[in-house]
């Protein structure tokens, strides 16, 4: 039997919307005022895990869900998943409360640091996975064969879950999270315990899954990833959503410096007028000037060229999503703000 | 059909453990030395075979269910298992019952070896006369089982698996002695009497389950018991396995 991955997709994603729920039918996930704390059976406190959450994640995006230790981020994917119930306010996936088990079918989650049964092996895991949701026996065995190939488990389909590393679980998470083709896939931390190799290959897979038309969020403190997958971000600090833009808006907003770079260490003072916008550095073998306005920049250079300097190169600098997420997070007012200088 | 799936994956993991095969290997050792004791047992040697054979099935039996059962649930939440099932479209209750069936079902399936393994015994002696009582005792104990399983379920959806092994194994007592309990809540005035009396109908009436004295005098027991002790194996589990899907609705998975 030939898996029918390509009308089972234009089937499933035919865009219906859902009799009831959320009223925005563009949305794969919407969260009202979400809140989870918990509550400690002996002391009484009460320990927050997200506060009022007003989160919208479109039908077809890749967001990034990021936050410090801590900060929600794995209690808001609970939440969604079924597995935590919310305190207070509401969320729904794909139109449907998350409380009805139903919302789940055409959701795909990984966990975090995924475990699985000892006594399985790798298809006979995926087989299960993939009854679970649905599919017939026929459909799950084919479609296991085929996803333990997909993620680089092919070669030994039948050794015993017990017998997998940690990277190897990770994949096999990942082959039961998509192996029934979900509209939406709830990733948390997918690359974690994943070598570069590892890494690449769930950047790629999680590509594919967009293209497919399918809509992810996923959470990962590996922020060159997320920078180089997702359309939008979401910051949770502290149990409260900080931020939500896309990279883009996030870098643009940081402000824009211009290095220039010079051979050896010309003895040169900075004139009046460009002291307020241009700062230098000596290293061993080049001098690094930073110009933080960019009108300026002519005026910069003909400074230096009539002062004899050899200029090696001049390049614009954007503040990473790293840098942005670490100045969010240590409460620094400017996005891209230095958080040495922050602390 | 979610449940029946779920019950066939903790069939396997009960099934592929050590402790079931164990058991059914000490079960069988078990019979064994019942014919050794035999000669020693003045005349009363089929009995013995009978009544050690069929007490150590129900023994045995209690035994996975407290090594296996009570950990059920527990266990999946400890090491996140749990994750992988109930983020699919998949109703607790519907889990938990699936949970049940699955351990029930291996337990039926010790509960048989053992009773063939018994029943060869006897016919291998002469005593062939002897199999349908101690097949009717068997189905009882295997109903006794089913019950203790559900109240496992119970327990280890609510607690850790050390606490819930005691609760079971507390409620079993209970349950064995719930005739007992009855006959001194009369003893007792008014309101702490009628305390207890509540608790012996709560707790499983468990000596329902029990004709192995039938069976070891070769007798049958009466339709009515048989059909009575299904019902009640039935109703008892429904309740039990109702209120452990309420407990367990509004549970987060840490």
């Amino acid at each position: 039997m030939q898996i029918s991955i390509g009308l089972h997709h234009q089937r499933r994603f035919s865009g219906r919307p859902s009799a009831e729920g959320s009223p925005d039918p563009g949305l794969a996930v919407r969260t009202q005022g979400l809140t989870k704390s918990y509550r400690s059976p002996w002391t009484g406190r009460v320990q927050r895990g997200v506060e009022d959450l007003d989160l919208e994640v479109r039908r077809g995006e890749i967001m990034g869900y990021l936050g410090p230790n801590g900060a929600g981020k794995t209690t808001t994917l609970k939440v969604l998943t079924g597995l935590h119930r919310a305190s207070r306010g509401r969320a729904w996936i794909l139109g449907e409360p998350v409380e009805k088990s139903s919302s789940r079918r055409r959701l795909g989650f990984l966990p975090e640091q995924p475990y699985f049964y000892d006594h399985l092996n790798g298809v006979e895991y995926l087989e299960l996975a993939g009854r679970l949701s649905e599919l017939s026996a026929e459909d799950a065995h084919q479609r296991a064969r085929h996803w333990l190939g997909r993620v680089g488990l092919g070669d030994r389909p039948l050794l015993g879950l017990r017998k997998y590393s940690k990277g190897m679980l990770q994949r096999l998470g990942l082959a039961a999270a998509l192996l029934h083709e979900p509209e939406l896939l709830i990733l948390d931390e997918p690359m974690s315990g994943l070598d570069p190799f590892g890494r690449r290959d769930v950047r790629e897979l999680i590509l594919e899954q967009r293209q497919r038309g399918a809509t992810v969020l996923f959470s990962s403190h590996i922020l060159p990833d997320v920078e180089m997958l997702c359309d939008r971000v979401a910051i949770v600090l502290e149990g409260r959503l900080n931020r939500v833009a896309t990279v883009g808006e996030l870098v643009e907003g940081s402000g824009q410096t211009i290095e220039i770079r010079c051979s050896g260490k010309p003895a040169l003072e900075i004139p009046e007028k460009l002291r307020a916008t241009l700062e230098s550095r000596q290293h061993p073998h080049e001098t690094v000037f930073t110009l933080n306005h960019e009108p300026r920049l002519p005026d910069v250079l003909q400074w230096l060229l009539e002062a004899g300097v050899n200029v090696r190169a001049v390049t614009p600098q954007r503040a990473t999503l790293e840098e942005l997420f670490l100045a969010a997070a240590e409460g620094g007012n400017e996005p891209g703000q230095d958080r040495r200088k922050v602390a | 059909m979610k449940a029946l799936l779920i019950a066939h994956n903790t069939f396997r993991e009960a099934t592929r453990d050590r402790v079931l095969l164990g058991v059914v290997v000490a079960g069988l050792v078990m019979l064994g030395l019942t014919q050794i004791l035999t000669p020693l047992a003045l005349g009363e040697g089929p009995r013995l075979t009978v009544d050690l054979g069929l007490s150590g099935i129900s023994m045995l039996g209690l035994l996975v269910v407290v090594m296996v059962g009570t950990s059920l649930v527990g266990k999946e939440i400890e090491r996140r298992t749990i994750y992988n099932l109930l983020s699919r479209p998949i109703a607790r209750p519907v889990y938990l019952i699936g949970k049940w069936i699955g351990l029930s079902g291996a337990l039926w399936v010790m509960v048989g070896t053992l009773t063939v393994a018994l029943w060869l015994l006897l016919c291998g002696s002469g005593l062939a006369p002897y199999g349908p009582a101690v097949l009717e005792a068997a189905f009882l104990a295997g109903l006794e089982l089913t019950v203790v399983t559900a109240v496992a379920v119970l327990f280890s959806a609510l607690s850790t698996p050390v606490l819930s092994a005691l609760y079971t194994l507390g409620l079993y007592c209970a349950g064995q002695w719930s005739y007992d309990l009855r006959g001194f809540a009369h003893q007792f005035p008014a309101g702490l009497g009628t305390t207890i009396g509540v608790v012996a109908n709560l707790v499983p009436n468990l000596p329902l389950f029990n004709v192995r004295s039938l069976a070891a005098a070769c007798q049958l027991a009466p339709p009515a018991q048989l059909g009575l002790a299904t019902l009640y194996a039935a109703l008892y589990c429904a309740c039990v396995l109702s209120l452990a899907a309420a407990a367990f609705e509004s549970r987060d998975f840490k």
